[in-house]
């Protein structure tokens, strides 16, 4: 029965290590044959055809007008203006149906915690309609069944307030040039690329234990400086597009307001995460209300600025049809903006649902007994925590509603997709239009997660 | 094998046979930088029971752990029952089939009834037919007092009754050794009699059993030995009147006086 | 395209029963002046919805479209003479479906709820009235032909005698029960032999299968594919494998971060491109190829999540019991991670149902892409309203179909305390 340890000569055949190895080996060697072989026929096929790899191509005249633009795309402009077209297109259309779907989501998630029985069920429905109905008939019913049915210019529909017709849906609207919107569009990605300095920059800053991490952190350091002259660039283009509305010299428009806007917002949102640290650290000292006056100081600047300083127009009736004035929307970016705001919407009062019921009872009485008054126990305790739960899931929504804004291009958006599309008809460039497509869009959800994961942890440092 | 067949003679198992089981020498372990055992030595012979107490963290739950590879360890060597624990997949194997184990939080499989939790391991890793398995299953069941509750799921059961069953599924396999990774620490107090209870029926029939817990009544009453665990390196080793009555390292009386 | 998970309308928070209706109205609608005004406001609001939309239902709607062209909503331009097939295969899928239901409620109270007989009754009762309602001119009949709804009901029964034999033959020996998922593969065989043709019937090319038949099929099957990839690739995702781990990582993330409609339309483009010269597999084929690719990524993370919620313990416990790797995930973690994971992945194949229509615009008849092609008929120029609305609701009807089967699964599943 005793023996002495076996010391026989294991086979390296029953040793795992062995087969963590081999298994790893034998995946590899099986991903890499098969990517080879289907390298090996793209590459014959592409010979075959004539092709060579490369994206030469994006310099040539593309020869095709698009239907709706803020840059002035001539047919002979290179198809790579062509797609900068197509992205800016859909830059617009996501921007303001995220914005729009946010609000909608939210409505229709808190509404379903209503005493109002009417106003709990109709939530219920929309949200069990809206899921089980494919986007893409939403989208078309929206469009065919909706917005085409609108009359021509000559009898067309003019509620006062909004006009609609076959040229578009007239709101009022700030007057902005085309270029003031393209700026606008610029200031959104930078937004966007800001939430990833961001990130780039706290990783840098972190301080770290053992040195292991210095080379990363040079790494790091150094995109995040390529990612902040990228940002830099696109703010002072953005500014300039906002600043120079017209190419007629220097001439301040009302765009120029939008700048100001901007910064008055963002040291608004300074001065609130300041307060909220010196309320966490020293409670409600002077300071702090000091701050939270200032805080509001600059909201209403802005809100101000908003409001008088865009030059807000009605779009008005012309004599015989048509209208002038006000924010034009096409029939088409209307229509994809409104299914993507609702079908997303319904998604996002889950999400607002969820979150709300998953803080508990108990830790709003504890908010409470600890003599926090209930707005300030409302927003330290019971927002944070749920917005801790919300966020990750409307990062992805976010993320979802970008992808399915390339849906726009079935009813003739002519947004990313849709001019890759033509791209590749004219071209014959599978290959190097779909890399273009799927690098896109995999950049602006990348830039859409790291913003909303930055915000999610600025969210989850209040709890200290 | 069966135990029951093995031992008839209780003083035996007092005083164990001298057949280690278990050999553990200079067993040393890291988590990253973190160094958990700092070369532990150990013996364990047939039918012994050793009860392994000392402070949380200081490394007991990890140094059984080792015993069945569920941790690996960096340097030292252990010996279950003539095979050395390695890298070898097949003797690892052999080696978990012969070691049952019982942990804190029973790890019932909550999706099978009972009796499919303790009859799974016999028909897939000893290749007993299911009516083999299954009539062994209820005389195992039977013996820890939950016959009646066989087609029952684990979530509907108390948690005394989970861990008889999670004590039962263990035995079903036959092992040689049967590790407690304070078996009662997640139960009420209750509880923790009916399962101690069959502990010491298992101690009764001379199974060989390495125990992590606080209970000072089991280990004096139970246990051949008792061994104290503190940072990582094993303090004090002796029979239990010695232990709890004149402990002679000055970090066991620090720990008894906390305990007791 | 996005993930669904089913809704939970059912676990809506409890509303008072007790009370009369009086009470019920002051309590839930009129409970305070701001709530009453809500009330009045959402009920005028609600009532001229109701109203414009009966009105035009009623006297603007033209409905032929629906009646005219209900054959090909169903199956596209599938041969006529051949639509017995398409109902063979109906009644095989409803027969199997019975015995499903009879299965899994061999342990309920009884075969149906309440609700379900009274829907099975109104659907019953619509069959028989329906036919008999006078027809609208230039139309072959009122939504159904008598000949189809007596089809129709002779299935519906076969199916109620299919679950109440199956529910009385799985009471007795419930071992029967494990041979189900087998039928229905072999369900799935007969259904492609039917719908495309070959041994020993007439072949149909799979450029006329269409509509909705066309819609399940790619749906069935996507479904049937991604499953077991997203399972492979989310256990691939939690090994501790690095080069495993990181290719799995690779193919999730990169596709989940490209729009399904770019899959699908390189998935139709460049999928001859990457085989060998000659060989262009079917265009329905390169579909399901981009839609599974697609979706198994997905439901990748989907399994994920149900695998990351089975606690560390379950493994170390089997392990110690000796058992191997595999067996270890194939009967302790995998069972309960899917069980976990069952909403979020039903949730899945819904989306996935949904996405079908996207390869309507990329030429395929499936139901989108027929009703577009009706509504290309000069003769039912306009009537988009009709044709969406009712493609709508028929989308709608199996979305919520299987959301309900997932919460029934669940029920079914249920060995918690």
């Amino acid at each position: 029965m005793t023996s002495s340890p076996s010391e026989k000569k294991g086979s390296f055949l029953r040793d795992e290590r062995f087969w963590k190895l081999a298994f790893q080996v034998i995946t590899l060697a099986v991903v890499g044959t098969i990517l080879f072989i289907l390298a090996t026929n793209l590459t014959r096929n592409m010979a075959r055809q004539g092709i060579n790899f490369g994206f030469s191509f994006l310099e040539n005249s593309s020869g095709f007008s698009v239907g709706e633009t803020l840059l002035n795309l001539e047919r002979q402009d290179p198809y790579l203006k062509v797609l900068v077209v197509g992205l800016i297109n859909s830059v617009r259309a996501i921007a303001v149906a995220i914005a729009l779907t946010t609000i909608v989501g939210i409505l229709a998630g808190v509404a379903s915690f209503s005493d109002n029985w009417l106003v709990y069920k109709i939530s219920r429905a929309y949200v069990g309609l809206i899921r089980n109905i494919p986007l893409l008939l939403q989208l078309f019913f929206w469009y065919f069944a909706v917005f085409s049915k609108v009359p021509a210019p000559e009898d067309q529909l003019n509620l006062g307030l909004v006009i609609a017709n076959k040229r578009g849906v007239y709101l009022p609207g700030p007057s902005l040039s085309d270029s003031n919107w393209f700026g606008l569009v610029l200031l959104v990605l930078s937004l966007l690329l800001g939430g990833l300095l961001w990130k780039l920059v706290s990783d840098v800053m972190r301080p770290h234990l053992d040195t292991t991490g210095l080379a990363k952190r040079v790494v790091t350091g150094l995109v995040a400086v390529v990612v902040g002259l990228a940002e830099l660039w696109l703010i002072v283009r953005g500014v300039g597009y906002l600043v120079d509305g017209s190419a007629e010299g220097f001439n301040l428009g009302h765009g120029a307001w939008l700048p100001v806007i901007a910064l008055a917002l963002v040291l608004a949102v300074v001065m609130w995460r300041w307060r909220i640290k010196e309320i966490v650290e020293h409670g409600i000292s002077d300071k702090a209300k000091t701050l939270g006056i200032s805080m509001w100081v600059f909201v209403g600047l802005a809100l101000v600025l908003l409001a008088f300083g865009l030059g807000w127009q009605t779009p008005t009736a012309g004599d015989n049809g048509g209208a002038a004035g006000g924010l034009r929307l096409s029939v088409e970016y209307a229509a994809a903006v409104t299914a993507l705001v609702f079908y997303t919407g319904a998604f996002i009062a889950e999400i607002v649902r969820g979150g709300i019921q998953s803080v508990s009872k108990g830790q709003w009485e504890a908010a409470r007994s600890l003599g926090l008054p209930s707005d300030m126990a409302m927003r330290l305790v019971v927002f944070p925590q749920a917005l801790r739960v919300i966020i990750p899931p409307l990062n992805s929504e976010y993320m979802n509603l970008t992808k399915n804004s390339s849906l726009a291009f079935a009813v003739g958006y002519p947004e990313l997709y849709s001019v890759a599309n033509t791209t590749y008809n004219q071209t014959g460039r599978p290959v190097e239009v779909f890399l273009i497509l799927i690098g896109t869009y995999l950049l602006l959800c990348l830039l859409i997660s790291v913003t909303m994961n930055q915000l999610n942890s600025a969210v989850q440092l209040k709890e200290r | 094998m069966a135990v029951s067949e093995t031992y008839t003679d209780p003083t035996a198992a007092q005083n164990g046979s001298g057949d280690p089981v278990i050999v553990a020498t200079g067993v040393e372990k890291w988590y990253g930088t973190f160094h958990v055992l700092k070369g532990v030595d150990l013996t364990v012979n047939k039918g012994e029971v050793v009860v392994v107490m000392g402070p949380s963290g200081s490394g007991k739950s990890t140094f059984i752990r080792t015993f069945n590879a569920l941790e690996t360890y960096q340097k030292g060597s252990i010996v279950i029952d003539g095979v050395k624990i390695s890298h070898d997949l097949k003797d690892i194997e052999s080696i978990r089939r012969e070691v049952g184990m019982v942990f804190q939080q029973f790890n019932l499989f909550p999706h099978l009834t009972v009796l499919k939790n303790v009859t799974l391991a016999p028909i897939w890793v000893r290749h007993w037919n299911k009516a083999k398995a299954e009539e062994e299953a209820m005389r195992l069941l039977e013996r820890v007092g939950i016959l009646e509750q066989a087609k029952k799921f684990p979530g509907q059961l108390s948690g005394g009754q989970q861990q008889r069953v999670a004590i039962a599924r263990a035995l079903a396999m036959k092992p040689k050794v049967m590790l407690f990774d304070e078996p009662t620490s997640a139960l009420d107090p209750e509880m923790v009699r009916e399962v101690l209870d069959v502990m010491r029926g298992l101690a009764d029939e001379g199974m060989t059993m390495v125990v992590v817990t606080h209970e000072v009544g089991f280990a004096r009453e139970v246990a051949d030995r008792v061994v104290l665990m503190d940072g990582g390196v094993l303090v004090e080793d002796a029979k239990p009147e010695a232990f709890f009555n004149n402990p002679q390292e000055e970090r066991s009386k620090k720990f008894l006086s906390q305990i007791l | 395209m996005t993930t669904t998970t089913p809704d939970k309308v059912a676990s809506a928070p409890p509303k008072s029963s007790g009370p009369g209706p009086a009470e019920w109205l002051k309590e839930n609608l009129f409970s305070s002046w701001f709530n009453t005004l809500l009330t009045i406001v959402v009920v005028a609001v609600l009532a001229i919805a109701f109203w414009s939309l009966l009105s035009w239902a009623f006297t603007s709607a033209q409905w032929q479209v629906i009646p005219n062209n209900l054959g090909l909503f169903m199956t596209g331009l599938y041969p006529r003479d051949m639509h017995w097939r398409i109902w063979t295969l109906f009644g095989v899928v409803l027969a199997l479906a019975g015995v499903s239901w009879g299965t899994l409620t061999r342990n309920a109270a009884s075969l149906m709820t309440r609700p379900m007989l009274i829907g099975l009754g109104i659907a019953i009762a619509a069959l028989i009235i329906i036919p008999a309602l006078p027809r609208p001119e230039d139309a072959p009949a009122f939504l159904i032909t008598p000949f189809a709804a007596a089809i129709l009901i002779g299935l519906i029964a076969v199916a109620v005698a299919a679950a109440y034999i199956a529910r009385s033959v799985t009471q007795k020996s419930p071992g029967i029960a494990q041979w189900l998922p087998l039928a229905w593969f072999l369900s799935y065989i007969v259904a492609l032999w039917l719908i495309g043709g070959g041994l020993g019937i007439e072949e149909v090319r799979s450029n006329d299968w269409g509509g909705l038949v066309l819609t399940l099929l790619l749906a069935v099957t996507g479904i049937a594919l991604c499953f077991p990839i997203g399972v492979i690739l989310a256990l691939g995702r939690r090994s501790d494998l690095p080069i495993v781990r990181g290719l799995s990582v690779a193919y999730i993330e990169l596709v989940r971060g490209t729009p399904l409609i770019a899959i699908l339309f390189m998935g139709q483009v460049m999928i001859p491109l990457f085989l060998p010269e000659g060989l262009r597999p079917d265009r329905i084929i390169r579909a399901v190829i981009a839609l599974t690719l697609f979706s198994s990524a997905y439901l990748a993370e989907n399994v994920r999540a149900g695998l990351q919620s089975v606690p560390r313990g379950q493994t170390e416990a089997a392990v110690s019991l000796g058992l191997n790797k595999p067996l270890t995930v194939a009967f302790i973690v995998l069972p309960q991670a899917l069980k976990i994971a069952i909403p979020a992945i039903v949730g899945q194949f819904i989306s996935l149902f949904q996405d079908t229509t996207l390869l309507a615009t990329l030429g395929l008849i499936e139901l989108l892409g027929i009703s577009q092609s009706v509504l290309a008929n000069p003769s039912y120029l306009g009537r988009y309203a009709e044709v969406y609305l009712f493609i709508g609701v028929i989308y709608w009807f199996f979305c919520y179909a299987m959301s309900l089967g997932s919460r029934r699964i669940e029920e079914q599943f249920n060995t918690g305390h």
